[in-house]
């Protein structure tokens, strides 16, 4: 065939095509498969346990596989523990909606937050037990002690015992919600503020209002923020373990049972090992249930639209609200402030009396003011545990960084083939709700038989295996909303996996951030980990709370001092660090 | 002062071991597992540091009523060496216990123990603190007001309580938080109306109390008491709440009782939280008949070491199993070594005297010999549910409720 113009002649040949067309396939280097070889490592110390436990709730005494060790579940006092622990998953998708009408609440009455928000961080940052020990504080039966039985009494002349039979709930959720809503409110405020206001602007001009703008637009673009709250929340109820232990008085400690209780008194008075790896498979399946439903939106490889490098006109932003509108929120705001910071006022003033007024008063009486409860708290060894706690957390928190962060690129640019990404992001979002009953007891067989046994820097490396699925999902949702021309342009580029790797260390600080202050204090904080892998010499700070709070009131003195010093890091950390933890935790899901 | 001398402490400590190797948790200490907590975990640390210098790390590790966890799988996580408030325990444990040596075995031999620690004259378990489980405190000026005496029998006892409600006085506060709050009571009343079936239950192979006559009898006694309207301090759910100690505030800080049931550990506590230093009185579980001897149901925390010791843990033994090791913890109050009747408070050398003395009554905790079947899940239970089924609720409910408890009993033992 030929072409011929202005005296150019130009001859194109062609040639038979044989065989079928075969498509192109991108180059897949091996080099960054590398990078996945720690988290690997890491993760085997929960993968394989868990298998050996699944294994084990199959496994008859005879040696044969079969369903018949699950048959502890027709055990009514189990079969008990398994309802109050579907409760507390219910408790925590409660606190989720909940949380996201006060976060539009508050994103319609701006000033509300900025006193808010350290009011909520504060009790996010305090342990559970200490959350435990301030409700159990601020709810004792006795008027002298209990503020809210002084209150009720003095108004309506008697009070119900508000920690006995049926009452202990409304403790053990106030405690519980107390802990988390914050953390709820904070993100889903973060992902109202990010909605694009020209978005917003369509939808209004729309005429979408009310309840049909919610599903339009508010649901389906903050799906991704919900997944990650809901499996945060979710996963904290089914650890619910040592609240319950440290609020709920001894003989109603059957009527609160959850299963992780269960499991640990099963596992602690000898019972069949099948039946407890049992308990653990239904606890993991729950909450798997729960999770897979909740976090269906974190399985998406992007959430993220493209950031926007240039601010937008500051005429197109959100029309400030009127003036009334801000001081009805100011007021709010500063109300609400108040009442959701003074269980930690409880605290730290109960702390501040000697174990005798304390014992006997409220934190309201002017007796016997002094540090003497902080002496004696000194006393059973708080100061050795503190630097105990220390270390674990920075092992912990250390390794979680080295091994993450290179994964999470990976698993976002690291150029996987999509099934295999799609199967290793599913890994993750299961073990990350993975409850530490499920590979505790062969963890801990395997660290004695190692000679490990009461080891911090085992316990560290464990604590940085439980927290690696949850670390690598925020990181790799907060890489893949990268600027997809960064990313491009990295990828061309003669040196490109240094070159991406260091607009990560530009654009995902915050995210870094968040897992290493996450991660610091959620180890910091831990009770059950420690406590069921480790044994109860190796929980260190969590340890002499708990051991100082079994004759509560006597000693609440001791207790509320013990708290004080044991919240006093991550409650900084948490205040210092707490507007990059949000970015961090929302980055990625940026509608 | 007080700040300096913490930030003091915390330098010292954090100079010493900063980076020790017991900080790692690399060295090995001598993990010793106990139920105590508050001011009797306080005594035992000074315990320890009483002991001198110790060429190994020490880590205290509280199980409070969870203390049997302490003998979980074997393996080396387990606590070394265990303060075991249930001595019924050591039976069925032989088999992972150190034999205790000649030099220390006699004090596993005296009168008590040597049923529960010693089997075909190998020694188990050391005896560390006595416990004597019928004192009973009040505040005489109460007494004094309401014009009545503490009770000699069982029937001035109840005759008491109800003087004292007529005057709009509670009687009793019952730290019921703590289940054994409930069965040292209950064993009071078994041992005084019927220590021959006592005996027989605590000596059984496969004891059986729900078929016990005088068990049941002695359900119907607590019961009654319990269920006379006006005599628990706040009721059911009030009692429900409560630990012994805040049995104790609620007598001696807050006044709202005049008596409580508790064992000679409660002193310190009573010190410390009564709203006058004087005004505190002691008798103890009176006779349940004229002729009869009152009941004396003693307790105790032994020292047993779990199997294999390391060298380090038979050291710490030996010196706690020294005479002089607790003298801080008896300083505090509220500890009594077995055969010891001098160096206490005037109270507590009655009740010394008491466990000392020749004919008396004197048994060994039920509960703690019946294993699972006296603990949280079994007779702690049983008793909370009647509590709850009969306080203050007037004699009527009592017969059902003792059926009721008898049932549930039946049960746990399988």
């Amino acid at each position: 065939m030929g072409l011929r113009s202005n005296g150019l002649s130009l001859e194109i040949a062609g040639r038979p095509v044989s065989g079928r067309p075969v498509t192109g396939r991108p180059q897949r280097p091996a080099g960054p498969y590398l990078l996945g070889i720690p988290a690997l490592l890491l993760t085997s110390l929960l993968l394989v346990p868990i298998v050996i436990t699944v294994v084990a709730a199959f496994r008859l005494p005879d040696g044969s596989f079969g369903f018949s060790n699950f048959a502890v579940m027709g055990d009514p006092a189990a079969l008990h523990a398994v309802r109050n622990s579907v409760a507390w998953v219910a408790v925590a998708i409660a606190l989720v909606v909940v949380g996201f009408l006060l976060a539009v609440v508050s994103y319609r009455l701006p000033g509300l937050s900025s006193f808010l928000q350290p009011a909520l961080v504060i009790p996010f940052a305090v342990s559970v037990l200490v959350s435990g020990a301030t409700f159990r504080l601020i709810f004792d039966s006795a008027p002298e002690r209990g503020t809210v039985t002084a209150v009720w009494s003095s108004l309506f002349g008697t009070s119900p015992v508000w920690l006995g039979p049926g009452l202990f709930w409304l403790v053990l959720v106030s405690a519980f919600g107390w802990t988390w809503l914050g953390y709820v409110v904070s993100l889903f405020r973060a992902g109202l503020d990010a909605i694009p206001d020209d978005v917003s602007r369509t939808i209004a001009a729309e005429g979408l209002t009310g309840l049909r703008r919610w599903r339009a637009l508010e649901l389906p673009l903050l799906r991704p923020i919900t997944g990650v709250i809901t499996l945060t929340l979710v996963v904290a109820a089914v650890r619910v373990f040592d609240l319950v232990l440290i609020v709920v008085p001894g003989p109603m400690q059957h009527d609160a049972d959850v299963l992780g209780l269960n499991w640990w008194r099963a596992t602690t008075t000898g019972d069949d090992s099948g039946r407890t790896a049992a308990l653990g498979v239904v606890l993991f399946a729950i909450v798997a249930a729960v999770a897979v439903i909740g976090v269906r939106g974190l399985r998406r490889r992007r959430w993220a639209m493209p950031v926007s490098v240039v601010p937008a006109d500051s005429t197109l932003r959100r029309p400030k609200p009127s003036k009334r509108v801000r001081r009805i929120g100011w007021t709010a705001g500063f109300a609400v402030s108040l009442f959701w910071i003074l269980p930690a006022v409880v605290l730290v003033a109960t702390a501040l009396h000697s174990p005798r007024e304390a014992g006997l008063r409220g934190w309201w009486s002017l007796d016997g003011l002094g540090l003497s409860s902080f002496d004696a708290a000194a006393s059973i060894g708080l100061l050795r545990s503190l630097l105990s706690t220390v270390l674990i957390s920075s092992v912990a928190t250390v390794v979680l960084l080295v091994v993450a962060v290179p994964t999470a690129y990976l698993v976002a640019w690291g150029g996987l083939p999509t099934s295999l990404g799609r199967v290793v992001t599913s890994v993750f979002v299961v073990l990350a709700v993975t409850p530490v009953q499920m590979y505790a007891a062969p963890l801990r067989d395997a660290i004695d038989a190692a000679g490990l046994t009461g080891s911090r820097i085992a316990l560290g490396l464990v604590h940085a295996a439980a927290g690696l699925p949850f670390a690598v999902l925020l990181l790799r949702s907060a890489f893949a909303s990268a600027p997809p021309m960064l990313v491009a342009e990295a990828l061309q580029g003669p040196a490109r996996q240094s070159a991406v790797l260091a607009t990560v260390q530009r654009t995902y600080r915050p995210a870094v951030i968040a897992v290493a202050v996450l991660e610091f204090v959620l180890v910091w904080n831990d009770f059950i980990v420690g406590f069921l892998i480790s044994g109860a010499g190796t929980t260190p700070l969590s340890l002499v709370l708990w051991g100082e709070a079994r004759q509560f009131s006597a000693s609440s003195g001791t207790v509320a001092a013990a708290a004080v010093v044991a919240s006093v890091v991550p409650a900084v950390l948490m205040l210092t660090f707490w507007r990059t933890v949000v970015r961090g935790l929302t980055i990625g899901s940026r509608p | 002062m007080i700040r300096r001398r913490v930030v003091l402490a915390g330098a010292a400590a954090a100079a010493l071991s900063g980076c020790s190797p017991d900080v790692l948790g690399l060295s090995r200490s001598v993990r010793v597992a106990v139920s105590w907590s508050g001011p009797e975990l306080r005594a035992f640390h000074r315990v320890l540091d009483g002991l001198g210098k110790l060429d190994y790390p020490v880590e205290v590790i509280p199980l409070g009523d969870d203390i049997s966890t302490a003998f979980g799988e074997r393996s080396a996580r387990r606590p070394d060496l265990v303060m075991l408030p249930q001595p019924g325990l050591v039976p069925p444990r032989r088999g992972d216990l150190e034999a205790m040596p000649s030099d220390l075995a006699d004090r596993g031999r005296a009168r008590l123990w040597d049923e529960l620690l010693t089997h075909d004259g190998t020694t188990y378990g050391l005896p560390f603190k006595t416990a004597h489980k019928s004192a009973v405190w009040y505040r005489p000026s109460v007494f004094r007001e309401a014009q009545v005496q503490p009770p000699t029998q069982w029937d001035e006892w109840l005759e008491l309580n109800k003087a004292l409600s007529l005057r709009g006085i509670r009687p009793l506060a019952l730290g019921a938080g703590d289940g054994w709050v409930l069965t040292d009571f209950l064993e009071n009343v078994l041992l005084g109306t019927a220590p021959s079936a006592y005996r027989a239950l605590a000596v059984s192979d496969d004891p059986r109390p729900s078929r016990v006559p005088e068990f049941a009898a002695a359900l119907r006694r607590l019961a009654t008491m319990w269920a006379m309207p006006g005599a628990l301090a706040g009721g059911v759910e009030r009692s429900l709440t409560q630990q012994f100690p805040d049995a104790v505030v609620e007598v001696f800080g807050h006044r709202r009782a005049a008596m409580v049931t508790a064992s000679d550990f409660a002193e310190p506590v009573i010190r410390s939280f009564a709203a006058d230093p004087d005004d505190v009185g002691l008798f103890t579980f009176p006779a349940f008949g004229p002729g009869a001897a009152a009941p004396v149901v003693v307790g105790g925390d032994v020292m047993v070491l779990q199997r294999p010791a390391t060298d380090d843990a038979w050291d710490l033994l030996h010196r706690l199993a020294t005479p002089a090791a607790p003298a801080p913890w008896i300083a505090s109050g509220g500890f009594l070594v077995d055969g010891r009747t001098t160096g206490y408070s005037p109270e507590l050398t009655r009740l010394a005297d008491q466990l000392a003395a020749p004919g008396t009554s004197l048994q060994f905790d039920l509960s703690d010999r019946l294993g699972e079947l006296g603990g949280i899940d079994g007779l702690w239970r049983v008793l909370t549910d009647l509590l709850v089924r009969v306080g203050t609720r007037g004699p009527d409910v009592v017969p059902e409720a003792v059926e009721s408890a008898l049932d549930e009993l039946g049960t746990v033992e399988g």
